[in-house]
């Protein structure tokens, strides 16, 4: 989920094709959680192979990234490590409120409610053990960086980025930013297009989204610390936030107030163990064991894991692995030529 | 203010360089004349202008910016024989230019300048300087396109050379120093150049202009010339690539 924070922010529209040449570290869980919500037949059930294994995820993975090489991008994929524990209390809401949207999805469809019953199977997605290591799998047949983050994604792929190994952090979510990334880029879908919640067969143009974080930071005038104060006000995963303060609210008592601290007690109001909740995204944990080189992919592992293992369909297996060589040959074309900008 | 006239073909010429490489331009307008600096998207080449106010019939301009969009101007431009007079006018109140060839007046949005920033220019100093005419090139860079996506550019003291390797076939012009105008080499100098880059302006150059090539060793190429009897000054610079193994 991450904090919410998009009426403060003003992105950048931009096309895929203008990241081209560049590197963009994706929040796997992230996607793949998206997959998971969006990919799936019209009464919410979604794509299984004849065991009854969820395939949603596989199909999405392999079409964005093939798609994203096409761009001239080098994708690579960030996953959680271990959650913090102060994460335990939205991690247990969430369960409830998946297995909540189960027992609604199944009425739903009994009822014959298409649209709540997609709606609802959407809520109910789970990312299990199955699903994250059949998407590595896939990720490393097609030879696509994974990097494995000691701790949360967005935190190892701020840290990646603000280093320059990547351009921009990948995610729906803003908590990229609070975790100090420099560039975050958001709706990176094939289409371009989204399904309007709630409005059967209508669809909303989505536009690819580039934040700056110093730019923002300098629009809203605060800085980094201060953004994540403000959004423990919001609430964010690791805490519940204060009753009654939005971001307009919090951003309006951070600035007059200075930090957290000083904030809340011109309120009244206390949050527990704060400090450490700053820490999280402040002082976040991270790995430099990575490589983000792309390599050839393993055609023949690719569709033993998607035609063999999950009943993909082989031609078009074959027609999307077509599709990824030829961008890395492309890609490797595309390096030799410099810019300007090194003379500049 | 701005308010100007200018022969079609005068315009045109300046429209075909600056379009090689974007689609909407931002024109610094002063009295004195017009400049313009701009990098296409990926960053390969950048183009940088000078039309002095003698390379209108008339002129009469404060400083002010003029954001084109290269598309309209060429659909003007379409409705144009050789030697008509195109008369532009900015209109500031509504942020439009009229554009009036004869009897017919268009008038275009101009495009918003304020996100779009003037490219600084990279200072190099190549040991290299070839002046050719550019009709010569032209003849290469024909050969040349059958046959490989890149092109070198090679100069020695005894003259210039476009060369290009393909994966069966391979293809050269060789001019020798009496077939240029001027040929200055401090160093030996090599460097390799996207074509479609380097075809795409030498194919907007006019085919009597002379040029001045400015070459180094797997660094960007300067190509400098003057449009309309020396009233318009273009320099041209386009980055390298890198050789392969």
């Amino acid at each position: 989920m991450g904090v919410n924070i998009s009426t403060l922010i003003e992105p950048k529209n931009l096309e895929l094709s203008d990241l081209r040449c560049k590197g963009v570290a994706i929040d796997a869980h992230n996607v793949i959680y998206q997959f998971l919500s969006i990919i799936r037949q019209p009464d919410g059930t979604p794509l299984k192979d004849s065991r009854g294994r969820v395939t949603s995820h596989l199909s999405g993975l392999l079409n964005r990234s093939a798609n994203l090489l096409e761009n001239g991008i080098s994708p690579c994929y960030v996953f959680d490590g271990k959650p913090h524990t102060m994460k335990t209390e939205t991690l247990e809401s969430r369960r409830e409120r998946r297995v909540q949207a189960l027992e609604e999805w199944r009425q739903a469809r009994e009822e014959g409610d298409l649209e709540k019953a997609f709606s609802k199977a959407s809520q109910s997605s789970r990312l299990t053990a199955d699903v994250i290591e059949s998407s590595r799998n896939l990720l490393r047949y097609l030879g696509i960086p994974v990097v494995d983050a000691p701790g949360e994604g967005e935190a190892q792929a701020a840290y990646m980025s603000s280093r320059g190994d990547i351009y921009a952090a990948g995610s729906q979510d803003y908590d990229s930013l609070l975790f100090g990334a420099p560039r975050l880029v958001r709706n990176m879908a094939v289409t371009g297009r989204r399904k309007m919640p709630g409005a059967k067969g209508l669809y909303r143009t989505v536009n690819v989204e580039m934040i700056f974080l110093d730019e923002m930071l300098d629009n809203l005038h605060i800085d980094r610390s201060q953004l994540v104060d403000m959004c423990i006000l919001i609430g964010t995963d690791f805490n519940k936030g204060i009753a009654g303060v939005g971001p307009k609210r919090g951003l309006k008592l951070i600035r007059e107030h200075g930090d957290l601290p000083q904030a809340l007690e011109s309120i009244g109001m206390s949050i527990e163990g704060y400090q450490e909740i700053r820490d999280i995204f402040l002082k976040s944990e991270y790995t430099q064991d990575y490589d983000l080189a792309l390599r050839a992919p393993d055609k023949d592992k690719v569709k033993e894991l998607l035609c063999e293992e999950h009943d993909f369909s082989a031609p078009r297996v074959d027609s999307v692995l077509e599709k990824v060589e030829a961008s890395l040959r492309q890609q490797e074309e595309q390096k030799r030529q410099l810019t300007l900008d090194r003379w500049f | 203010m701005f308010q100007a006239k200018i022969r079609s073909d005068a315009l045109k010429g300046i429209v075909n360089i600056i379009s090689t490489l974007v689609d909407e331009a931002k024109l610094n307008v002063s009295p004195e004349g017009i400049g313009l600096k701009a990098v296409d998207p990926a960053h390969v080449a950048m183009v940088e202008l000078d039309v002095k106010k003698a390379a209108f019939e008339s002129y009469l301009a404060d400083d002010t910016q003029i954001g084109l969009d290269l598309d309209k101007i060429k659909e003007v431009l379409r409705l144009t024989a050789s030697g008509d007079i195109i008369e532009m006018e900015q209109d500031e109140e509504r942020g439009r230019l009229i554009v009036r060839v004869g009897n017919i007046t268009r008038r275009m949005n101009m495009v918003d300048t304020s996100s779009m920033s003037d490219p600084k220019v990279p200072q190099l100093s190549l040991p290299v300087s070839v002046d050719v005419s550019i009709s010569e090139i032209q003849k290469g860079i024909r050969a040349a396109e059958s046959v490989s996506d890149h092109i070198a550019l090679t100069a020695d003291a005894e003259g210039f050379e476009l060369s290009c390797e393909g994966d069966t076939d391979s293809v050269n012009l060789r001019l020798d120093k009496a077939k240029l105008v001027g040929l200055t080499v401090s160093e030996k100098a090599r460097s390799l150049f996207p074509l479609d880059y380097f075809s795409n302006l030498v194919k907007a150059i006019p085919s009597d202009t002379v040029v001045k090539i400015n070459l180094g060793n797997d660094y960007p190429v300067k190509i400098h010339f003057d449009l309309a009897e020396g009233n318009t000054s273009v320099g041209y610079l386009l980055a390298p690539r890198i050789e392969s193994d």
